[in-house]
């Protein structure tokens, strides 16, 4: 399938870079040009990406629109390509926000205007190239070329502690990621290849020891990215000193990136130790989703909230994908949409206040509701899709993984529900504290409801957070079979218990598995 | 005979091409009253690029010359390429450097040449003596160089502390090669080796470890570093910049090829040595530049960490490994001639300290340099798409593959360490806000030059980096 001639997954990839160079070649004068520059590139390549849909077959778990070209001869590198029910949907997400987030930046950036939408593309090119590259040298290349214009996205439009957000974002992740890199030398020397698909093929995993070491590795890497409890300290750092887009590309995209990392490469490559590690991943997932919502319940600033509440709901999403079953992987992936679409959204809400006030601390507000309505009726919805509200996106990922888990340890279920109902408690009461209440701060009482263009930026999201929560059948058609195909190969006991009536618990079947071995 | 020795004359073209120069460029600076240093910087410029394209034309794989003292292989040729491309660039800088000083010191220039000239005989050298007589000539050309300000109290106590500690070092190495030929009788590396090979194994050990220590002496690993960060901070920049990058290719170079040659049966040693060698430099050299303030500083720490990720392949030492450091070798050339250049940049005028500060506003007042400067950060941390990463990544591939996990990931980790202090730098140039008093100064043309050079081959060689590695591939030497 091709686009203008061009093999259409490397024109996705490549689009936002000539778009970035035209920036650069636009005089820096020219701030509306610029502006329309950028919007029309972002917007063009969401449509770019839609447009793989039509080559795309929904029904197979495979991975499709194999683009494969010699690059390293010496170091047996490929540029490789491909994409699946799951890359595609973060795909569409992807530049979906990114497209947004450029909208939302039109009145918001006013310094440096050239240099923040090339950053902003280039940031484009490394995402979609993470979620696209099956090469693992490929992968790694686009994985670190995402950071360099996020740490000067963060850096520079930042907030007043930007500096130090900056470097403590790009340290955080660049130790992760080299640890990733020794991973991915390892796994070369054993599999003689970086072509994830015939390493999927080989049927061969690393020896036991040497396989736990390489998935802490891989672990490492990811989880720094989502981020999970522990390592989750660079993120209210970054989030809040983050711009407006900045903060809603990280938490919309770049957080995805390190749960995709364990679906695409930890789950399948390391089945063995994957459930090793299982019962300790699952723990770290559970004080995650507890402790992110029992801080988020403390901030004094929405944006340090909002940061927090990432921790818990990003809690939930490795919950799922280590419970090891089709039902709560698949509410997994289809959740990191749903954080992507509604924490993308929340940021944005909070941009929409910090753009007219200049201050993001929950106390300056107060009977916002009765000043702007249609405001306050979008936060509303992304609010309770947040919480996780029937007929909204977050329920069906929140219920999938809640029932994909309860086979498993119903203890785990339990714990992670009081996360939900944390959730609604911080959610609800700082909608409370912003929107109701009394209007007495004057500076509030001057402030415009949203503007056509703000409508425009959440007018998609809307739209979707809707569609998801009513009839989710086609998104989930599209990952069912990719996530069926992940399942097999980290917890192929899942499969062979399932007629059983009472199905094994798959961390007891590991053990009983070990012992045999 | 007559004829044999003719060709074997011509062969040294490139090398007798820079003498040449050397000769000239002295001359005219001497002669020619006024223009004289420029003139002599341009002749020696001319010179290098001369050298640079007989050394392209020439014989492929001439072998040994003059009855095996001298082997011109491929693995020679690689690295007089780099040297020569060293030379190139610190001479550029020297245009820029030099040319703002009052009394522009014209003698710098044939020194460049003389000291490249020994370099490059002294990594073809296959004789001990062939070896100690081109080492002196480029060790005491780099004395001079860089105490070469004699008014400058920095500058001259580089000199001074250069010369004695050099001095040692090359004692050292002469006391190996006095025991090697205690030993064996000969001064040929194939017949020391030879005769080594059944010799006393402490005293040929000690005369391994001793030859040995000068060179590390020279590439600065650690502990054997100790003058390097005083030296390149004392000497001028573009002294700073050949020190760094021509004098350590060379040295690693003679380093390579006295392992293959003459203590290759001593291999089961060196694991140990190059491990601790190389975790010892990463650790101590990215740690230290982490305190620095001053830039100068600040590089030349980063360039003794750059020693120890090369010696991360002296460990693994396979085929695979010895490709890398090629690899290496060729980058960090570019990406520390450019480091060191980063320090032309800053706003205070040569001679006073330049602190990471003074290079504030840099994207405003010449953003094609900042730009440039931006991709070499990137390099040196070891960040893809630039070279940086590949080069890291080859020498990591080998540890790896002979199962030197520690060592990789120690290797790995020192990247982020010093992602700190490298985006200190551009921290300063690209987020921090200046006024126009305190802005950093356009660059120079010539600055500017080795900056985007340095730029282009470290993106090129960073997507596209097989016909390098192929290159190193084929210039490896056997074992």
């Amino acid at each position: 399938m091709t686009l203008l001639e061009i093999p259409i997954l490397t024109f996705v990839i490549f689009f936002p870079l000539a778009g970035a160079i035209v920036l650069l070649a636009l005089p820096a004068s020219r701030a509306r040009a610029i502006k329309v520059t950028a919007n029309v590139v972002t917007g063009l390549e969401f449509l770019a990406v839609l447009a793989i849909l039509k080559g795309f077959n929904a029904g197979s778990g495979e991975l499709q629109l194999l683009e494969r070209r010699e690059w390293i001869r010496s170091f047996g590198a490929q540029y490789l390509l491909g994409v699946d029910g799951i890359s595609l949907l973060l795909l569409l997400l992807t530049t979906l926000l990114t497209f947004v987030a450029v909208l939302s930046s039109w009145s918001a950036v006013e310094k440096r205007l050239k240099e923040y939408y090339f950053f902003l593309l280039l940031l484009e090119v490394g995402m979609v190239g993470v979620f696209l590259a099956l090469d693992l040298v490929l992968f790694y290349v686009f994985w670190e070329v995402m950071l360099v214009p996020m740490y000067f996205l963060i850096g520079i439009w930042g907030g007043e502690r930007r500096l130090y957000a900056a470097i403590k974002f790009f340290l955080y992740t660049l130790f992760g990621s080299v640890m990733m890199l020794v991973g991915i030398l390892v796994l070369h020397a054993h599999y003689q290849t970086f072509d994830l698909t015939v390493m999927l093929q080989a049927g061969s995993p690393l020896a036991g020891a040497l396989q736990g070491w390489v998935f802490l590795a891989f672990f490492l890497g990811f989880a720094i990215k989502v981020p999970m409890f522990p390592f989750h300290t660079w993120l209210p750092d970054a989030h809040v000193e983050a711009p407006t887009a900045g903060s809603v590309i990280l938490a919309g995209v770049l957080l995805k990136m390190g749960t995709y990392g364990f679906v695409r490469f930890s789950l399948p490559l390391f089945p063995d130790a994957t459930r090793r590690f299982l019962p300790w991943i699952v723990a770290l997932s559970l004080v995650a989703i507890v402790y992110g919502a029992l801080v988020s319940l403390m901030q004094k600033d929405m944006k340090r909230l909002i940061a927090y509440s990432s921790v818990s709901h990003m809690g939930f999403v490795t919950l799922g994908l280590f419970a090891l079953t089709p039902m709560a992987v698949e509410g997994a992936v289809l959740q990191m949409i749903n954080h992507g679409l509604s924490t993308g959204a929340l940021f944005l809400i909070v941009g929409v206040l910090y753009e007219r006030r200049h201050t993001r601390a929950i106390s300056e507000f107060g009977g916002l509701a009765a000043q702007m309505p249609a405001y306050a009726a979008v936060f509303l919805i992304m609010a309770l899709a947040s919480i996780g509200l029937p007929g909204l996106n977050g329920f069906v990922g929140e219920f999938m993984i809640l029932m994909g888990t309860f086979p498993v340890n119903w203890v785990w279920t339990a714990v992670a529900a009081t996360g939900i109902i944390l959730g609604a408690g911080y959610m609800l009461w700082l909608y409370q504290r912003v929107m109701f209440g009394r209007l007495d701060n004057p500076a509030n009482q001057v402030l415009a409801d949203l503007s056509p263009r703000e409508w425009a930026t959440f007018l998609p999201l809307l739209v979707l957070v809707f569609w998801i929560g009513l009839a989710p059948k086609p998104f989930l058609r599209l990952i069912e079979k990719p996530v069926e195909k992940v399942v097999r190969l980290a917890n192929p006991d899942y499969f062979r218990t399932v007629e059983s009536p009472a199905p094994a618990l798959p961390v007891r079947a590991v053990s009983a598995g070990d012992e045999a071995r | 005979m007559e004829t044999a020795v003719f060709s074997d004359v011509r062969s040294l073209a490139p090398a007798l091409a820079l003498v040449a120069a050397a000769v000239v460029s002295l001359l005219l600076h001497v002669f020619l009253r006024r223009r004289g240093p420029r003139v002599a910087g341009w002749t020696a410029l001319s010179g290098v690029a001369l050298a640079l394209f007989l050394l392209a034309v020439g014989p492929t794989a001439p072998g040994a010359l003059f009855a095996g003292v001298l082997r011109l292989d491929p693995f020679a040729v690689f690295i007089q390429l780099s040297v020569l491309l060293a030379t190139a660039l610190a001479l550029l800088l020297a245009f820029r450097f030099f040319g703002a000083e009052k009394h522009e010191p014209g003698e710098v220039y044939p020194l460049f040449l003389l000291a490249a000239v020994g370099m490059m005989m002294a990594v073809a050298a296959a004789d001990l003596v062939a070896l100690y007589v081109s080492f002196e000539l480029f060790a005491v050309s780099s004395y001079i160089l860089a105490g070469i300000f004699k008014k400058d109290r920095r500058s001259s106590e580089a000199g001074i502390k250069y010369f004695f500690l050099g001095t040692l070092s090359s004692g050292c190495m002469l006391l190996g090669m006095a025991l090697v030929f205690g030993l064996s009788g000969e001064t040929s590396y194939a017949g020391a080796a030879r005769a080594l090979a059944g010799a006393d194994e402490h005293i040929a050990l000690a005369a391994m470890v001793l030859f040995f220590a000068g060179l590390f002496f020279k590439a600065a690993f650690i502990p054997f570093h100790m003058w390097a960060p005083d030296i390149y901070e004392g000497a001028p920049t573009p002294v700073a910049v050949f020190l760094s990058t021509a004098s350590k290719a060379a040295v690693i170079g003679i380093l390579i090829r006295s392992m293959t040659s003459l203590f290759g049966g001593f291999s089961s040693h060196w694991l140990a040595i190059f491990q601790a060698l190389a975790l010892a430099t990463m650790f101590w050299g990215n740690i230290a530049a982490l305190l620095q303030d001053n830039i100068k500083r600040l590089m030349a720490y980063s360039s003794i960490a750059h020693a120890g990720y090369l010696a991360i392949g002296l460990a693994a030492w396979s085929e695979a490994a010895r490709t890398a450091i090629l690899f290496y070798l060729f980058l960090y050339i570019f990406m520390n001639a450019a480091a060191f250049a980063i320090v032309l940049l800053a706003r205070s005028e040569p001679g006073f300290k330049e602190n990471v500060s003074d290079l504030r506003g840099l994207v405003r007042t010449s953003p094609l340099a900042a730009a440039s400067v931006l991709v070499v950060l990137l390099s040196l941390t070891g960040i893809p798409p630039t070279a940086g990463f590949m080069g890291k990544y080859l020498l990591l591939a080998a540890a790896v593959e002979k199962k030197l996990y520690l060592l990789a990931a120690a290797g790995a980790l020192n990247s982020v360490i010093s992602l700190f202090y490298y985006f200190r730098v551009g921290r300063a140039i690209f987020m921090e806000e200046a006024d126009d008093a305190s802005a950093a100064r356009p660059a120079p043309w010539s600055v500017q030059t080795v900056m985007v050079v340095a730029a282009l081959v470290l993106l090129l060689f960073g997507l596209w980096p097989s016909a390098l590695a192929e290159l190193a591939g084929v210039s490896t030497l056997g074992n």
